[in-house]
């Protein structure tokens, strides 16, 4: 918070911890993260507004929010279990509420905990859960908007879609419990802690101001857009966090090869495992590989100039979404 | 003269003769050219005979007889074999009667048809091909002929000598005048002569080569300009000459056609080739000369006219002409010909070379000897080449410098004069009268030596002739009387020059040449390493120097320069560069320069000023070209057939070929080009098909052929085709439909649901129509290929765009979408599709072969990309992968349509919870088998509360828990009578009467006055009546009645009583019934049956249950059955009254 731009370093510390960084990233590194999620959250409102305005409608939805990412199928379909969760855990909230249980103190700062589907810590809620009809998110492009009838859906279909999307889920789950296998009662805690971390719980406030709500767009908006931009920025960092990694990982790779860096003595560390430190020691991601990483995420593929072929027209690629 | 057969020899030979004409002018030429010609008349008739020329004639006088008897003889069988076969076979037989195969070379008296022919030769092969063979066989002819002739006289043989010397001697002399020097020269004369036709054979042959390599190689276009302008000069410098000629008449010509009659044979006329086939006549004319009562010129011109193909320099008074002419115009059309001739062939423009006439004293082109040749005005070919060596050595003069380009040309055209050269036959025209007089001295001096009486007669005509041609004959006239002495001699003077002079000939003649052409060089002289006298004195050499010492500016000898001094002179280096082409190219561009040049004349005019020129006359194929094209077609189709199936091209009978091609064959024989086929802008024209072509048949009917070209265009052209992705789609969008129209039904009763008020028109049935995608109509092209037609293919894209958009769940769509969606697609097609050409096209790829490691691994070439990657390079191009195409199938096809089943499924549960429990699945078709279980759902309805309605108040008044009523609601169809209504008004085809209802009973009778007494006697009076009311019209039943005057039913009370006149209407029937209810109030049965009445009537009596609930309580089920069992007879239209079709709603 020292300077006037990083607000949310913290934050950005956690969430690249979570996704995978063990060093610590230094204030550059999350300064140029924290730039790159903000133009992606301002890039998506302003987005949003064009969409609602066509619509007809003076205020941005969920769903000019799902269309945004509508090609990305499992980032649809991590943030429709997202939802789905969060309307299970409102829904418990309210039978507790009703209940007068204390069981759910801590419910709402879960976001990101579901997000990744981490529920541990919430057994009881996660168990009326579960006996709750679950709200099942739909996509606006999906098949029952073909028809002007609503029907209630069944419980007994199950399908394979929601199989696939708990695939990806499932997944990083998997990671994350590889990671925390080993992790001491300490370490663990500060996972969990590192968890929770979002741009938006708790920081509504902050979090239109830095994302430009009342510039961009309107300045109310719904809660499950904060919920849903809380998410992707979460996705943001997360996703730029990997793919720095990877670079830095080539990166060491061909230092490594060529044999040429005074690093070489860390490497060697790092390489014998057996009675390593485990993570301390590597250095963290800097700022260059923030950058590549962005520049590979931001290359656009031959679809958006397809039919631009045979002609002179220079391409001009809009700022792409991770 | 030219017995050398030596080429060291020979230009000095020739030189020596040559200078002097040049420069001496006729006179001392004259004596020259004379003397040789003298001495062969004596040297033939007595040294080749090898007996004295006395001798030669005496044998001939011995015995008259017998060769007379062997003439006859001789004359009968020809004549035989002419009408058996033609000339060609006679002559054949004579050569065979003689037995002589000598070879033909032995150069004879009978070379006679020989220069005649030989000219032509080369002309006649190059022109038509096909007659090439005939060509051959003439050859032959003339060849097995000649010795007949020749051997008669040098071979001593028995009928040789049997000939009388009128008829042998004379050819001989003529022709061996000319050829023959000396007896000890004849050898080299037969060489020169095989020379001649040595060179002859190899340009032939060469041109047939090169004919041939023509179509192994593409020449291109370029020089063709060059060869266009060149034959522009050309036809320009004829027309030139031409008309300066058409100026003089031709004086020559006309010189000899008043001359008197002369009394000679006739076989020493040159009648050329035919008087081969004429000879027996002629002989035989000549051997009763004295019988024959007509002069020589009227024989003459008798056979000149029956003889054929004769040129254009045929003269029979001017003996060698025709041959001599032939060859020398033949030669000077090559040469005009050849590339390099293009300067020469006009005079020198004083205007460009302003001095040139200051250096060049003699000026000569190729016009100016063209038109020299036109008007006769070469005596031998001495002149002739003396003419055209002149004008390269003039050129070599005056373009001293020897890096001139004109010097190259110069010294290329001198060359190929030399290789042409040769091919003229040496022969000097000679005017008939002088060697007819000639001729008849010698006779007279053999026969009888002094015999001058006999020459007394005829030397005047001989004397008178030749004053007539003061010109030729002046020249001819002297020596004619000169020679004999040195004829007789048979060693004439310079006939000694060619053994030992002619050493020293070469070297005065090459320092003659350095001298002159290269005065300017000053180290000429340490070039050649001669001493180089000064001009005057340069001639210390026999003759030659005699007649050189009067020319000091000859400028003709360097023309000799290169055929001996090649190797020495300093010009060999120019002399090499002249050509730069190889030989082939060089052949080719001399051979078919004309031809090319014509061709690109017709293209030049066809595309002036770069750009077509429509209204130039197009370029047509020519009746010959065509007639060639027509036979290499069918040589081809021949061979197609004798290696392929035996079929024939057309199949079709009574179809004429086009045979006639024999019968013009000939007559445009010119036409025949040089150039190969592909040169040939006309032969580009590619085939016809057969089908296209206007054939006719035996009737000369045309057959019209356009049917079976015609072709229908495939069905499904222009629809999707069947494939598995097709059919999914279009099984979803089956699926969409159906449940839309579920929707639409859950619409509608929903909406009756919230409204208590229906319209008639309020719901209009959902009923969409299956999707048929239209072909276009039975459609006939003549055409293989894509339909180009941009307004249907358009049309059938956007078919597909609309059914994708249905597919991706739009129903409807605006016109502006589809439109731009299409405009999209064709946009990304057409980019694909452009892509895919770029890839395919790319260049092709050197491969090696690696498989074979033979030596001849020859690298193949192989395309850049297999089509596989083409096409994936090409999609990727376009930002589609194969994931996101396989996954479009899978989510957005597949599951689409499993989703899709699920939904309906949902919507199709969702609407029977609605219509619950009408629709039981053991209702039947139309609902009716509900009933059979004896359910009382109808009654009391059970699914009241799922509407949450309380219609009848059952809740309200606590009967449903009395008596334990599953549900209080009222069944909908029974609720919604009017929408029933409505929805049959909509579909009447849709009786919902079906299955266990009765049918319908026939319609009663019209009563009428006639069948009234057929009804039952008591009816009978109130229908009389009724009738007579009716004007005795049949009556009407009252359902046939229009509405407005129907009669409102009767009702008839469960009670059976009539209560109410018909005539009242409803409204009073129902009062009364209140008033009746009323008064009778307390007795039980009254509101069973009105509600039982109610039930069945419908809406009618709805309105007038108002109040009777309370009544309710009493209703059985029991009577509800006895109730329907009255009602139902009651009932006139028999439509299952309240039942909502259940096609209507409950068939899903």
């Amino acid at each position: 918070m020292a300077d006037k731009m990083a607000k949310y370093r913290t934050e950005i510390q956690q969430m690249m911890f979570v996704s995978g960084e063990t060093g610590e990233p230094s204030a550059e590194t999350t300064t140029l993260i924290e730039s790159i999620v903000q133009q992606q959250v301002q890039e998506m409102l302003r987005e949003c507004t064009a969409l609602a305005t066509r619509r007809g409608s003076r205020s941005i939805s969920t769903d000019d929010l799902m269309m945004l990412i509508r090609h990305d199928k499992a980032k649809i379909s991590r943030l429709r279990h997202f939802l789905q969760w969060k309307d299970v855990r409102r829904s418990v909230k309210d039978n507790s509420d009703e209940k007068g249980g204390d069981a759910t103190a801590d419910i709402g700062a879960g976001d990101a905990d579901l997000a990744t589907g981490i529920v541990a810590g919430s057994g009881p809620a996660v168990e009326t859960g579960k006996k709750a009809k679950r709200a099942k998110v739909d996509l606006v492009w999906d098949v029952q908007s073909f028809f002007n009838e609503n029907v209630p859906a069944r419980d007994d279909v199950e399908d394979e879609e929601e199989e696939e999307m708990n695939y990806a889920t499932l997944q990083r789950l998997k990671n994350a419990d590889e990671r925390t296998k080993n992790m001491t009662r300490e370490e663990y805690v500060h996972w969990s802690d590192c968890r929770q971390a979002s741009f938006t719980f708790r920081k509504g406030k902050r979090f239109k101001e830095w994302a430009g709500f009342g510039i961009i767009t309107d300045s109310k908006p719904n809660d499950d857009i904060i919920d849903i931009l809380g998410f992707l920025t979460f996705e943001i960092v997360q996703t730029l966090t990997e793919e720095a990694l990877k670079v830095k990982d080539a990166e060491d790779l061909y230092k490594k090869e060529t044999g040429g860096e005074p690093q070489n003595r860390m490497k060697r560390k790092r390489e014998s495992g057996l009675f390593d430190p485990p993570e301390e020691a590597r250095e963290p991601v800097q700022p260059s590989h923030v950058q590549e990483a962005y520049r590979r995420l931001q290359r656009s593929n031959n679809k958006s100039r397809a039919m631009l072929n045979f002609s002179r027209n220079i391409h001009r690629s809009a700022l792409k979404l991770i | 003269m030219f017995a050398a057969n030596n080429p060291s020899h020979r230009p000095s030979s020739r030189q020596g003769s040559y200078g002097a004409h040049r420069l001496s002018g006729q006179l001392p030429n004259a004596i020259r050219l004379r003397t040789p010609n003298m001495s062969d008349d004596g040297a033939m008739s007595n040294g080749s005979g090898n007996n004295s020329g006395e001798g030669g004639d005496t044998m001939g006088e011995e015995d008259p007889r017998a060769a007379e008897f062997r003439e006859h003889f001789e004359l009968t069988e020809a004549r035989l074999m002419a009408a058996l076969g033609d000339g060609k076979k006679a002559s054949r037989r004579d050569g065979m009667d003689l037995g002589n195969d000598a070879p033909p070379e032995t150069a004879s008296a009978v070379e006679e048809p020989r220069p005649t022919i030989t000219p032509r030769k080369p002309v006649r092969t190059i022109d038509e091909e096909d007659y090439g063979d005939d060509d051959e066989g003439d050859d032959d002819d003339e060849d097995r002929a000649s010795p007949l002739f020749s051997k008669s006289a040098p071979n001593p043989g028995a009928l040789t000598t049997l000939d009388p010397p009128s008829l042998k001697v004379p050819p001989l002399l003529t022709k061996q005048g000319i050829e023959r020097i000396s007896t000890p020269t004849s050898e080299q004369v037969k060489t020169s002569d095989d020379v001649r036709k040595k060179l002859q054979q190899d340009k032939k042959a060469e041109e047939d080569a090169a004919r041939r390599s023509f179509h192994t190689l593409f020449y291109t276009l370029e020089n063709d300009r060059d060869a266009m302008l060149e034959q522009q000069k050309l036809d320009e410098l004829d027309r030139q000459v031409e008309t300066e000629m058409s100026g003089q008449p031709v004086n020559t010509i006309s010189s000899g056609a008043g001359a008197p009659v002369q009394q000679g044979t006739l076989s020493t006329t040159n009648l050329g080739a035919s008087s081969l086939t004429l000879k027996h006549l002629i002989a035989r004319i000549d051997a009763k000369r004295d019988m024959v009562h007509a002069t020589d010129a009227q024989l003459r011109s008798l056979i000149s006219e029956v003889r054929k193909n004769r040129s254009k320099w045929a003269n029979e008074d001017r003996i060698g002409q025709e041959e001599l002419y032939e060859s020398m115009e033949k030669v000077l059309m090559e040469l005009k010909a050849t590339e390099h001739a293009h300067p020469f062939l006009q005079r020198v423009n004083k205007r460009e070379a302003p001095d040139y006439y200051t250096v060049i004293k003699h000026p000569m082109d190729i016009g100016t000897m063209m038109k020299k040749l036109k008007q006769l005005q070469y005596k031998s070919k001495k002149e002739f080449v003396d003419d055209l060596m002149l004008i390269w050595s003039n050129c070599l003069k005056y373009n001293a410098d020897p890096a001139h380009y004109l010097r190259k040309k110069a010294l290329y055209m001198k060359k190929e004069t030399e290789k042409l050269v040769p091919l003229i036959p040496d022969i000097v025209v000679r005017d008939r009268a002088e060697v007819e007089a000639e001729e008849r001295r010698m006779r007279n001096g053999d026969v009888d030596i002094d015999g001058a009486e006999d020459s007394e007669d005829e030397e005047p005509i001989m004397a008178s002739r030749g004053r007539k041609a003061p010109s030729k004959g002046g020249k001819g006239a002297n020596p004619a009387r000169k020679a004999p002495p040195a004829g007789l001699e048979g060693t004439p003077g310079p006939e000694t020059k060619p053994t030992m002079p002619s050493l020293n000939n070469v070297v005065s003649n090459l320092k003659n040449e350095f001298l002159r052409t290269d005065s300017d060089l000053s180290m000429e002289g340490s070039l050649n390493g001669f001493s180089t006298p000064p001009p005057g004195t340069l001639t210390p050499v026999g003759p030659n120097g005699i007649f050189r010492s009067g020319a000091p500016g000859s400028q003709a000898d360097v023309s000799e320069a290169d055929g001996t001094g090649n190797s020495v002179s300093g010009l060999t280096l120019e002399t090499e560069d002249a050509d730069l082409d190889d030989l082939e190219y060089k052949t080719w561009k001399q051979i078919t320069k004309k031809d090319r040049a014509i061709i690109a004349a017709e293209r030049n005019r066809l595309f002036r000023g770069d750009h077509l020129n429509v209204e130039e006359p197009a370029i047509l194929r020519s009746k010959a070209g065509m007639r060639r094209w027509l036979r290499h077609r069918k040589q081809a189709l021949e061979e197609d057939t004798t290696e392929g199936t035996t079929s024939a091209p057309d199949g079709k009978d009574g179809v004429q070929g086009t045979s006639g091609e024999t019968l013009a064959e000939g007559i445009e024989g010119e036409d025949e080009r040089q150039v190969p086929d592909y040169y040939d802008i006309v032969s580009a024209i590619p085939d016809l098909v057969d089908r296209l072509k206007w054939v006719e048949d035996s009737e000369n009917q045309v057959i019209d052929q356009a049917e079976e070209f015609m072709r229908m265009v495939p069905k499904g052209y222009f629809t999707s085709p069947e494939s598995n992705l097709t059919k999914k789609m279009e099984a979803n969008m089956r699926q969409m439909q159906d449940t839309r129209k579920i929707c639409a039904k859950i619409g509608i009763v929903k909406q009756m649901q919230l409204q208590s008020q229906m319209y008639q028109n309020q719901f209009q049935k959902y009923d969409p129509r299956p999707f048929v995608e239209a072909d276009i109509e039975p459609l006939v092209v003549s055409d293989d290929g894509p339909i180009m037609s941009p307004y249907v293919c358009r049309a059938a894209l956007q078919r597909s765009v609309g059914k994708i958009f249905y597919h991706a769940g739009f129903e409807e769509f605006q016109p502006s979408a589809l439109d731009a969606v299409t405009d999209i697609a064709s946009n990304f097609f057409t980019q694909l599709v452009r892509t895919l050409g770029v890839y395919r096209e790319a260049p092709k790829m050197k491969v090696e072969d690696t498989a074979e490691n033979t030596v001849g691994a020859q690298a193949t070439l192989r395309p850049r990309f297999t089509r596989e990657e083409t096409i994936l390079h090409c999609l990727h191009e376009n930002g589609v992968d194969l994931e996101t195409l396989e996954g479009y199938v899978k989510e957005d096809v597949e599951r689409l349509g499993t989703k899709l089943a699920a939904m309906h499924d949902r919507m199709k549960s969702h609407l029977a919870e609605l219509l619950r429990p009408a629709l039981d699945s053991s209702a039947g078709v139309d609902g009716a088998g509900a009933f059979n279980d004896g359910s009382e759902q109808f009654v009391g309805g059970d699914f009241a509360e799922d509407i949450d309605e309380d219609f009848f108040g059952f809740k309200e008044l606590g009967l449903d828990k009395e008596f334990g009523l599953a549900s209080l609601s009222v069944p909908l169809h029974l609720l919604q009578n009017r929408m029933h209504n409505a929805f049959q008004a909509q579909n009447t085809s849709n009786t919902s009467t079906t299955g266990v209802l009765l049918e319908q009973p026939p319609p009663y009778e019209p009563v009428t006055i006639r069948n009234v007494t057929s009804q039952i006697g008591l009816v009978q009076e109130w229908f009389r009546a009724k009738l007579h009311d009716n004007n005795n019209e049949p009556l009407l039943e009252d359902e046939d009645l229009p509405v407005k005057q129907r009669f409102p039913k009767p009702r008839l009370p469960p009670t059976g009583k009539i209560s109410s006149p018909r005539k009242r209407p409803l409204r009073e029937q129902q009062q009364m019934a209140r008033k009746k209810r009323k008064l009778d109030e307390g007795k039980d049965d009254n509101p069973t049956n009105m509600n039982g009445s109610g039930a069945v009537n419908g809406n009618g009596l709805l309105k007038g249950l108002g109040k009777p609930v309370g009544k309710l309580k009493l209703e059985m089920p029991g009577h509800q059955k006895e109730n329907q069992a009255i009602a139902e007879p009651e009932k006139d239209d028999g439509s299952a009254v309240g039942m909502i079709s259940p096609e209507s709603i409950g068939a899903v």
